[in-house]
């Protein structure tokens, strides 16, 4: 059953049409909150509320579009009101700003092989976006996961569009600070 | 030559802005722009192994788990303000077919006793209102309560059922007395109204809800493992679920059209 085939159902009160739903955008739904709330259990909630939307919204989607599209766009609202709930909109999302600072400073050589590691590198990948504000990781997860337009960014924040796009020079300058050592000793030793 | 600067990098990067072409023919020429923009693509390229937590395969049929109750709960609110809307509308009808009807049989028999169209006009509206209460019968109203019912104490089984020992079980008194009190007045009218199969199953579940009210979050490893048993070797939460399906279709069947499949 296609997507489109399974949302008639489910407007015409076809429960296991919307849980065919469910299973098959739950996944990709929660990687779109997880990296927009930067929290898995805010992620998970994220993915309740973004279904629970769509269901009530089940009869303004137009069939012509792309359910999962859809369901991305419900996710990233959602996120950013959890997001504003919890007064995050302009704080650091977890972790210690400073620790992460350090993370990308200069180490020792044993320490720089050390980060070949992949883990390793995830780690200081999630440390390096922890250091981010709210609507500096927003803008940021949106231009770069999502592929979304600088002025539809600057829309979905409220703010204009030149605005939205500093928000993200500032995003990738602070990853470039955190990350730029990673990738150049990566180099050196590849 | 002016070279490019950060935020210009980044532009380029993402195929923003106009100048698209003049940075693309800077970066060929200019060696220095070249390798910054290098080390700003492996930046960004990092950037995308951002660990996401693992939620396996089952977890869309996690979610729905979780979802179905809301999910239940916004169709019982839905289903609620139709039958009240119907209801209300029904009665609005009688009331106007009353007094027109009253009104015509006045005017009509004129230079009739007053008395003899009384009556008639009364019987219409007898009738009228005799019909609107369809919706509303007693019994269609137990449905709806006992729905709700059993969502929330399938919720709470459901809980005891995969809570593990030694964690605290996120459960207060009040919400198990609650649905105690509940159980047994629905009980009640279920064995009055001759639902034998529902009064049999809250009679079921009720010493389970009893025993969860005493014990509230403080439930002792033995207590919990006892309870476990009992939900499972009753098939409680089965017979929860099946009861559950079978009230909603009669709930639906009564406010909708028989044969319609609702959510």
């Amino acid at each position: 059953m296609t997507d489109a085939a399974a949302v008639s159902r489910a407007r015409a009160g076809d429960a296991d049409a919307f849980r065919t739903l469910v299973d098959r955008h739950s996944n990709a739904v929660f990687r779109v909150a997880y990296r927009m709330t930067g929290n898995e259990h805010d992620a998970d909630d994220v993915v309740q509320e973004t279904l629970l939307r769509a269901y009530r919204q089940l009869e303004r989607f137009e069939e012509r579009a792309n359910f999962g599209t859809w369901l991305h766009r419900i996710a990233i609202n959602c996120s950013l009101d959890l997001l504003r709930a919890r007064g995050r909109a302009d704080k650091h999302y977890g972790g210690d700003p400073e620790e992460a600072e350090l993370s990308g400073a200069a180490k020792s050589d044993a320490q720089q092989d050390r980060l070949l590691l992949s883990a390793e590198l995830q780690t200081h990948v999630k440390a390096a976006m922890e250091r981010l504000s709210g609507n500096e990781r927003t803008a940021f997860v949106l231009r770069h996961f999502e592929g979304m337009p600088v002025e539809e960014i600057g829309k979905t924040l409220g703010i204009q569009v030149n605005a939205a796009k500093h928000t993200i020079f500032r995003a990738v300058r602070k990853l470039r600070e955190s990350l730029e050592p990673l990738v150049r000793s990566k180099a050196c030793n590849t | 030559m002016q070279h490019l600067n950060e935020e210009q990098l980044v532009l380029h990067h993402y195929h923003d802005g106009d100048g698209a072409a003049q940075a693309e023919q800077h970066l060929a020429a200019c060696a220095d722009c070249r390798a910054q923009y290098e080390t700003l693509r492996r930046v960004l390229t990092l950037v995308d192994s951002m660990p996401i937590p693992e939620r396996g395969a089952e977890y869309g049929e996690q979610v729905w788990t979780r979802l179905r109750w809301k999910l239940g709960s916004e169709r019982r609110r839905v289903r609620r303000w139709q039958a009240a809307f119907a209801a209300a509308a029904m009665l609005a009808i009688a009331f106007v077919s009353g007094i027109l009807w009253h009104q015509r049989t006045n005017s009509v028999g004129a230079g009739a006793p007053a008395s003899a169209s009384a009556p008639e006009g009364g019987r219409a509206h007898t009738a009228a209102i005799a019909a609107a209460p369809e919706t509303n019968k007693p019994t269609q109203i137990l449905f709806v309560v006992v729905s709700d019912h059993l969502d929330r104490s399938e919720r709470m089984l459901l809980e005891v059922a995969n809570a593990r020992a030694g964690r605290p079980l996120d459960m207060s008194e009040e919400r198990a007395e609650d649905l105690v009190a509940s159980n047994r007045i629905y009980r009640i009218s279920a064995q009055q109204r001759g639902e034998t199969r529902i009064a049999s199953l809250l009679s079921d579940i009720e010493p389970v809800l009893l025993e969860l009210a005493h014990a509230g979050s403080t439930l002792s490893p033995e207590k919990l493992a006892a309870l476990q048993k009992r939900i499972d070797s009753k098939g409680l939460l089965f017979k929860v679920r099946v009861m559950s399906a079978q009230v909603d279709d009669r709930e639906t069947a009564g406010a909708a059209p028989k044969g319609t499949n609702s959510l």
